[in-house]
């Protein structure tokens, strides 16, 4: 599974520099390239790496026809194109940028085919913490990693159930229907995943259904 | 010190894009008084980032690519301030923005002598976003859900026999849950509140008003 991730380039395209905690991979090193020299040759490997995978994106779940899904490969990559100023690789790995960026666009896809009428766009919905001291910043940045690494570890019924959640945007009551699963097994197995995956939460929330 | 939060189903929900406008909103706004959630999410995008890469890449051709960089010209970079993240006992940017103002600037409607509310569009066609004013000491007549309804407390605060909820705090309730909010005596209590059906009123005194409140989503 790793190698597919990291694309044909046959280098190891994420790893830490030691001492400062600072990633050095491939990709958050085009989006620097392209912020401060709109270097046309980086966007170009950063395409060829990511189009396909917002693209597998876009299609996950078929929610999205072949044409809305091309679209949205093209909006997305010309996003990073603008956006690249904005990333900060101390705080965040290059493919969990992509990644929000991607997911933003597609729900604001969703909404204009559905004829929503609202001066909301889904990036509104997320803030930047400028104010994250460094140590918060390795820290979310550590545990991203440690996410990364032990994803592979988690039983295929658990993965199956992120994947529908995650890649193909389904609620966890569409996500029961689809696997003809009741809801209480679909939430204790996202439950289960991210508990396993060690993300932080606050355990007094407040219960719903 | 935030004590009511989001459970985890609806945080991964809201990360994962498939929550609703309305209900993302509002748990957006509890992010703004909320480090440990913010922290939460940004971890459960990580998750969503590794599952991203996973996924079986799906060809792309040169057509794509050519189309994209001769559109690069037009869609230059742009440089621009990183929004910031509110101050903690700031009114979250997100509502000021659906607000289009200020709570002054809003035209309440009177239910009670001490319980107003106004509806605010979001252009989510399924769920009411309101928010409600309950003057120091007031309650909100006993009521029940048909759906289901999230309450974030925006100033002020409230008591409804489970707990004391104050700014920032988080409520999820669903169909069975009966309650019966007062706000504390000190300060009047503004909260967001996000419903997928109307509330309906349990006790006698209150139960006429229950055709009144027919659901206005948008």
């Amino acid at each position: 599974m790793e190698d597919t991730q990291r694309g044909s380039r046959g280098r190891n395209s994420d790893s830490w520099d030691a001492p400062s905690g600072r990633r050095t991979d491939e990709w958050s090193e085009c989006l620097v390239l392209i912020a401060e020299r709109q270097d046309r040759a980086a966007y170009t490997r950063l395409f060829r790496h990511f189009a396909p995978l917002i693209k597998a994106f876009a299609l996950s779940g078929s929610a999205l026809s072949a044409t809305h899904a091309d679209e949205l490969v093209q909006e997305v990559m010309l996003k990073i194109w603008q956006k690249a100023g904005a990333f900060n690789p101390e705080k965040a790995a290059a493919s969990t940028w992509v990644y929000t960026i991607a997911r933003n666009c597609r729900t604001d896809m969703f909404r204009r085919l559905q004829k929503f009428d609202t001066p909301l766009a889904a990036e509104d919905f997320s803030q930047e913490q400028e104010d994250e001291e460094p140590f918060t910043q390795l820290q979310t940045r550590r545990s991203a990693e440690r996410i990364r690494e032990m994803m592979g570890n988690l039983p295929a019924d658990q993965t199956q159930i992120l994947a529908k959640v995650y890649m193909e945007g389904k609620s966890h009551a569409e996500a029961a229907a689809e696997l003809d699963l009741p809801l209480g097994t679909v939430k204790s197995r996202v439950r289960l995943a991210v508990q396993k995956l060690q993300v932080q939460f606050e355990r007094n929330a407040q219960l719903g259904a | 010190m935030i004590k009511y939060h989001p459970d985890l189903d609806l945080l991964t929900e809201y990360v994962a894009g498939s929550l609703s406008l309305a209900q993302s909103a509002c748990v957006s706004a509890h992010l703004n008084y909320c480090d440990s959630c913010s922290q939460t999410v940004q971890q459960l995008q990580a998750v969503g980032a590794a599952m991203f890469e996973s996924l079986d890449p799906e060809p792309v051709g040169d057509a794509l690519l050519n189309r994209v960089l001769a559109r690069l010209d037009e869609e230059a970079p742009l440089s621009y301030e990183t929004p910031r993240r509110d101050s903690q006992d700031a009114t979250p940017a997100l509502l000021r923005r659906l607000m289009e103002g200020d709570f002054s600037d809003l035209a309440w409607k009177k239910i009670t002598d001490t319980l107003r509310t106004t509806q605010i569009k979001t252009g989510d066609p399924n769920y009411e976003f309101s928010l409600l004013h309950i003057k120091a000491g007031g309650e909100i007549p006993a009521h029940d859900h048909h759906g289901s309804e999230m309450t974030l407390v925006l100033q002020g605060g409230f008591t409804d026999g489970h707990g004391d909820y104050h700014a920032g705090d988080f409520v999820y309730k669903t169909t069975e849950d009966v309650h019966t909010p007062r706000a504390f005596d000190d300060e009047d209590c503004i909260c967001l509140a996000v419903l997928d059906a109307p509330l309906k009123f349990t006790g006698w005194k209150y139960r006429w008003m229950n055709p009144f409140l027919r659901l206005q989503a948008g």
